[in-house]
Formats: C-alpha cells, structure tokens, sequence
C-alpha cells in the first residue's frame, strides 16, 4: 500500500523531464495566425463595405460556436473529476482543458458585439415595452460580461489544480488515492453549474432575444448541452488525429480509451436530440403562434429547411447509427469522421438558431462569412497550442492507465 | 479413475480470470465458474461467445415499435377527432408512445431472456455451489480424473485461491 502511494506520487516528478512532444509547433502557429488575418481582412471590408448586418451575424454565430467548443470540453474535464473517471489517466483531463485559452479571448471578443448591437439585437432599435427591464444595451453587455468573465476565470483556476501533481496523481493511482485534492472537489462542481447558469442565460441573452418575443424554458439547457456536445466531439476528433501522430504506444493506440470517448459521443447525440424533441413536442402540442413561428421558419420554410434537417442528420442521426457497435467506436477513422461531421453539423445548428431571425427568407452565406468563420477558427486553433503539447506529453508518457476502463 | 470435484474459492476476481485462463491452457477436466456479481473479466476468461440475449432485446423493441404504431394509428382511426386542425396521423406524439412501448418490451423481454437463458428459477443447485458464492466469493468448481486432480489444485493453488477442497470434504452451507 505504502509502495503504491510512493510509487504514483513519485512518477510526476519522475516524468517532467522527458522530451515534451511537440504536436503543435510554428507551422500551426504561423497557419492560424494566417488565417486570424484572413478573417480580420474580410470582416474590416464588410464593415468599409456597408456589408455590416452579415459581418455581425457571422461574428456572433462564430463566437457562440466556438466558446461553446472551448467552455464545453473544460467541463467534460471538471464532469470527469465528478464521475472520478480515470479510464485514460490523466490525458483525457488535458485533452479536455486543451481549448481553455479561447475562454479569454471569446470573452473579449463579447465586448466586440457592442459595435454591432443595433444590427443584431431587434430590440435596440425597437425596444419591447414589457420586456425593457431586462432586454437594455447596459444591463445586457454588463451581465453577459461579468457571467463569461466569472466562468473563464473559475474555469482557469479549476485547470491551474487539475494541473497540479496532486490532481495528476489521482488520476493516474489505480486505488490507492481515494479522492482528488480538496480543491478540485470544489471547482469541478462550481465549473460545471457555473456552466449551466452562465450558458443558459448566453442562450437566452444571445440567441432567444434576437427574436424577442420567442421563449421556450428549455432552450438554455439544449443550448448548453449543445456546447458540453461540441466539446466531446472536438476530444475525439483531437484524439483520433492526434493518435497517428504520436508515434506507437501513445495512449490513442488504446482501443478501450478510444471506446471511451466513442461513448460519450454516441450518448450526449442521443442528449441533445432528446432535449430538442423535448421542447418541440412542448410547442406542437401547444400550437400557440407566438412558439410556433421560430420552428415552422427553421423546418417548413425554405431556404431553411434543408439545413435544419442537415442539423438533425450530423448530430444525431450519423452518430446514433455509425456509433452504435462497439468496432465503430474503436475504429480512429469512423470516430473521428464522425465527430467532424457533428462539428460542423454544430457550427450549422448555430448558424440555423442565429441566422433565420436576422435574415428571414435568404441565406446570407457568402465570401465574408466563410473567411471570418475561418479567423475564428485560426484564433481557436492558436489559442490550443500550448494545450494540444500537453496532451501530447501525457498520452505519451506511458503512464498507468486506470482500472475500469472497458 | 473416477471423476472428482475440486471446489475452489476466490477473494479476487482478476485471480479468478487469471485462474479460469490456466485451467483452460492446461486442459485439465470441465469447470463451473459462479460469481457473486456481473464481471467481465470472467466473462472474458471463460471465452464464451456474446450472450444470444441482445437478440430477443432487439425482438422485444421491434414488437414493441409496431404495438405503439398499432395502438397510436388504430385508435386514431377508430376515433377520428380533430386536434386544432392537425393532420389527422400526427407524428410527433405517436413517437412518444412508439419510444416508450419499445424501452418497456425491450427491457421486460431482456428480463425474462435472461431468466430463460440461464435456466432460473430452478430447484436443482449446480454441483458445488456454495452460499459464500452469492455474497463475497469467486468459485470455480472443476470436475476431472483423480489423476489429474493434484495439478489442478495446484494451479488454483498457484493462482490465488483461499481454499480448495475436493467434493467429499466439502462442508455444506
């Protein structure tokens, strides 16, 4: 018992000074930061332009999108403490904390939105009497901002102690370490219902009010499983490409660890589409025009339509069928197609929830969004770097892989 | 030769699996493993195929699917009642009770599978099953010539086993 408790708290240290392998170097630094220019570009054009209405829908739809990625995947790390999952070790915790750093930059980026209000809320230039206590430009940007400021920061403090050889050693010990250190067993829970709170209300503030009379009680909690969904889906894809990368016997190569990830994005499709029907059957049965018209937009009319069935079908529908046997979700390839598809399928669910109440009978897709969609996802991709090395030294290290992984 | 029981008793099930892998290397006699609780470590030393039960799951929620289609479509054409102008055959509540049927002729199909497939309730105890092996214990009961049955006992000896006894000592519980 002694030994093993020696031995698990002796191995971090042991460890550190292994070469770190680098996954992430200047190329992907160089790349992203090309393609933060090319969005930056597009976006100062729209706006010279006189395009502004599109460059604020795509920024919106682009900022949603990807904080969702970033907040969804640091919760599947806390969500892991909370279900003491140790099936990886500590490398699905550091896959999971590998996006945080965009938690800053979307947070700053939020503010951008203000330039844009009159263009994106329907209520700045035509403000709802009864509803003006809570739909205001000051009261909006002031809690929106300190709810996304208090998540990332709880978000950083939680990855500062997961980080930390005590956290590490726990994930890594088989049985000899019960639990994780004290402060971990605070900042799991708080980041996780920090999460629903502070998404939920994103959801309202952001989505819901840029068709102000539209409500639906439900929607915070399908928005932000949503994100936690995204999340899941951008681990798996990272570990599936990440797996060929790392040369033989990183933790990837594993088909019981890959099995696990395989899972969770078979079962949190299954979630998502469970809360969207939950909610339609809610506004069918009820058929009240003031609940009906944001879904008959999305799903009768055209142009819309085919894109909220294309939703449905890269969320839900290939993931619940090409999931659904256990080799599928060993086989890299499979998982992280399919998780690639349920994250652009993401991005156009998105996309569907932002674009209808903006621009009611045309898609408005074109040259600028597409390239300001890529900044994005430059400033994503740049903001992981230091994150994505770190996975590559845990699932590299060899470490002990716990007991119950199946 | 005659054949004999040895009756062996486990604390730990990675000493059972690992028991049930030398047993089957040494190809000594037949064996009977009990457990107290489901293990997929046994299940994967004994190197049996996957259980045919999925199969009457599956069975249960197709025939459950096609009652609540039975049940949602007729009953809407016994009583054609108009719903705020709705389609007469709506399907969104049809799926409700279509998902439900399938989880309840699902599961009560997989419940009575199970009891099926493994023949309880029955009156008659396997050979050498002991109490402690529905509470704490691993056992495995290998049946084989008395010849043989010193290497036996050796190997669950060697594997872990808390006690090993032969059928004739045993001391009935």
């Amino acid at each position: 018992m002694s030994t093993n408790l020696q031995r698990a708290h002796r191995e971090p240290a042991s460890m550190k000074p292994r070469a770190v392998e680098s996954v992430a170097g200047t190329t992907m630094k160089t790349v992203a930061g090309a393609m933060i220019v090319l969005g930056a570009i597009a976006f100062g054009l729209a706006l010279m332009r006189g395009d502004a209405a599109i460059a604020w829908e795509a920024y919106l739809v682009n900022l949603l999108y990807f904080l969702g990625v970033a907040q969804g995947a640091v919760v599947a790390s806390a969500a892991f403490y909370l279900t003491q999952a140790k099936w990886g070790g500590s490398t699905p915790y550091r896959l999971g904390e590998a996006f945080a750093p965009f938690l800053w930059v979307g947070f700053f980026l939020f503010f951008g939105l203000y330039f844009g209000r009159s263009l994106i809320f329907p209520w700045v230039t035509h403000p709802i009497a009864q509803k003006a206590a809570w739909l205001n430009t000051p009261f909006l940007f002031a809690r929106d901002g300190i709810g996304l400021g208090v998540m990332a920061a709880a978000s950083f403090a939680f990855i500062r102690v997961s980080r930390s050889d005590g956290a590490r050693a726990w994930t890594i010990a088989t049985d000899e370490i019960e639990l994780p250190p004290h402060s971990i067993r605070v900042l799991a829970p708080l980041v996780a219902v920090l999460f629903a709170a502070v998404y939920s209300l994103i959801a309202f503030d952001l989505v819901m009010s840029l068709a102000p009379v539209w409500r639906s009680t439900l929607f915070g909690w399908y928005f932000f499983a949503g994100c936690f969904w995204s999340g899941l889906a951008a681990m798996a894809l990272t570990a599936a490409v990440l797996r060929g990368r790392l040369g033989a016997n990183n933790l990837f190569t594993n088909p019981t660890v890959m099995h696990d990830f395989g899972k969770m994005v078979f079962a949190f499709s299954v979630f998502w589409i469970y809360l969207l029907f939950a909610q339609y059957i809610v506004i069918w049965y009820g058929d009240l025009p003031v609940e009906t018209f944001f879904i008959v937009q999305r799903v009768h009319h055209m142009p819309w339509s085919p894109l909220s069935v294309a939703c449905l079908v890269l969320i839900w529908l290939i993931p619940f069928t090409a999931l659904m046997s256990v080799r599928a979700k060993k086989t890299p390839v499979i998982l992280g197609a399919v998780a690639a598809l349920g994250l652009a399928g993401m991005w156009l669910e998105r996309y569907v929830l932002v674009v209808p109440s903006l621009s009611l009978d045309a898609i408005p897709f074109g040259v600028t969004q597409f390239l300001m969609s890529i900044g994005f996802l430059g400033a994503f991709l740049i903001s992981a770097v230091p994150g994505l090395n770190r996975v590559a030294q845990a699932a590299t290290s060899g470490e002990p892989v716990g007991d119950d992984a199946e | 030769m005659s054949t004999i029981a040895i009756i062996s008793s486990f604390a730990d099930e990675t000493q059972c699996a690992q028991a049930i892998d030398e047993l089957r290397a040494a190809q000594v006699g037949d064996f009977n493993t009990f457990s107290p609780i489901p293990s997929h470590k046994i299940e994967h030393a004994i190197g049996r195929s996957k259980s045919p039960v999925r199969w009457l799951v599956l069975a249960g929620g197709i025939s459950g699917v096609l009652t609540g289609l039975a049940i949602t479509i007729g009953t809407t054409f016994e009583w054609r009642l108009n719903a705020g102008g709705r389609p007469l055959l709506s399907w969104p509540p049809f799926i409700v009770i279509c998902f439900e049927l399938m989880v309840l002729l699902g599961g009560i199909f997989g419940f009575f599978g199970v009891l099926m497939l493994s023949g309880v309730p029955t009156s008659v105890m396997a050979p050498g099953y002991d109490g402690r092996f529905g509470e704490d214990r691993f056992g495995i009961v290998v049946r084989c010539d008395e010849a043989e049955a010193a290497r036996v006992e050796s190997v669950l000896k060697e594997s872990g086993a808390e006690e090993v006894v032969r059928e004739d000592e045993a001391q009935p519980r």
